[in-house]
């Protein structure tokens, strides 16, 4: 199991970052390298089991599902159903934290996958800058530091 | 029940503030409420079970039990034995993360516990403040960190 794992502090509070990137079909809006997303069978995408279907900059399609999502806890997991990626069983979690001293937000995002270890590093480096990190950035862009 | 959560960014790495806080009898070197800790029957403090006999700036003691210890998760449980203030059922957990794009260190220290009627502001208010937030301040000071 290849395992990746990210995390940055937001200059905001864990709610507002929170109402950001709750929407599971709202990566176009937040996240620079996704293009468009549609959530299939028109479900509404707070529904556990909804499956988005979007693009990258790149032209890439890939198909994940929600398994989980908590406005409690504020976490978000999901599985990759199909990419052009060498990976499967791929399952990822965005998760934030409050950081209480300050109105910050601690932001964790995970990823465990099996993939051919000649792959691997590939892989991890490229999920862990291009997407995980370049997600913080953008939020970090967003809410100032 | 109460429960008192505080967390807080520290500018240094995981590792270096685990090595700070990860010895249970060693918390007297840098908080400013423990006069003096010991840990009962000459046991490790890394044993998980173990009990610390803290002796307070006030003169009081109170005894704690290390129930979790993980230098995997780099986090750690107690529950408080023994105490001249009134914190019953206390179960207390701490927690470090890294933070993976400065290399700086995310913790958290989180309780629960039941308090006699009526004080649960003001018990709750205490620990969040007087032991776990002075207890970031005391361990930024102990590593000579600036705020972060």
């Amino acid at each position: 199991m290849a395992r990746v794992y990210t995390s940055s502090v937001i200059n905001a509070s864990a709610s507002r970052v929170w109402d950001r990137v709750r929407d599971f079909n709202g990566l176009p809006r937040w996240h620079p390298r996704i293009r468009d997303s549609r959530i299939e069978d028109a479900l509404p995408s707070d529904k556990v089991g909804c499956i988005r279907n979007f693009n990258l900059q790149n032209g890439d399609n890939i198909r994940e599902q929600l398994l989980g999502l908590s406005d409690y806890d504020m976490f978000c997991t999901y599985a990759i159903l199909e990419s052009p990626m060498p990976l499967s069983d791929y399952i990822a979690t965005l998760r934030l934290t409050p950081v209480t001293d300050g109105d910050r937000c601690f932001v964790e995002w995970s990823a465990e996958f099996s993939a051919d270890p000649s792959d691997e590093d590939a892989l991890v480096n490229g999920i862990g800058t291009d997407v995980f990190q370049a997600g913080f950035d953008a939020l970090k862009r967003h809410f100032g530091s | 029940m109460v429960a008192v959560i505080r967390s807080t960014i520290l500018d240094a790495p995981v590792e270096a503030v685990w090595e700070v806080i990860r010895d249970f009898n060693g918390h007297d070197a840098w908080h400013p409420a423990v006069d003096a800790s010991q840990i009962e029957r000459g046991h490790p403090s890394d044993k998980v079970g173990c009990v610390r006999r803290f002796k307070l700036a006030d003169g009081s003691e109170l005894r704690e039990q290390l129930l979790t210890l993980s230098d995997m998760e780099q986090s750690f449980s107690y529950c408080l034995l023994e105490t001249p203030i009134p914190l019953f059922n206390y179960v207390a957990h701490c927690r470090l993360l890294p933070v993976t794009d400065g290399d700086i260190t995310f913790w958290e220290w989180e309780s629960r516990f039941d308090t006699p009627a009526g004080r649960e502001g003001e018990l709750a208010e205490m620990v969040g403040t007087d032991i776990y937030l002075a207890g970031f301040d005391a361990v930024r000071s102990h590593m000579g960190l600036g705020s972060a």
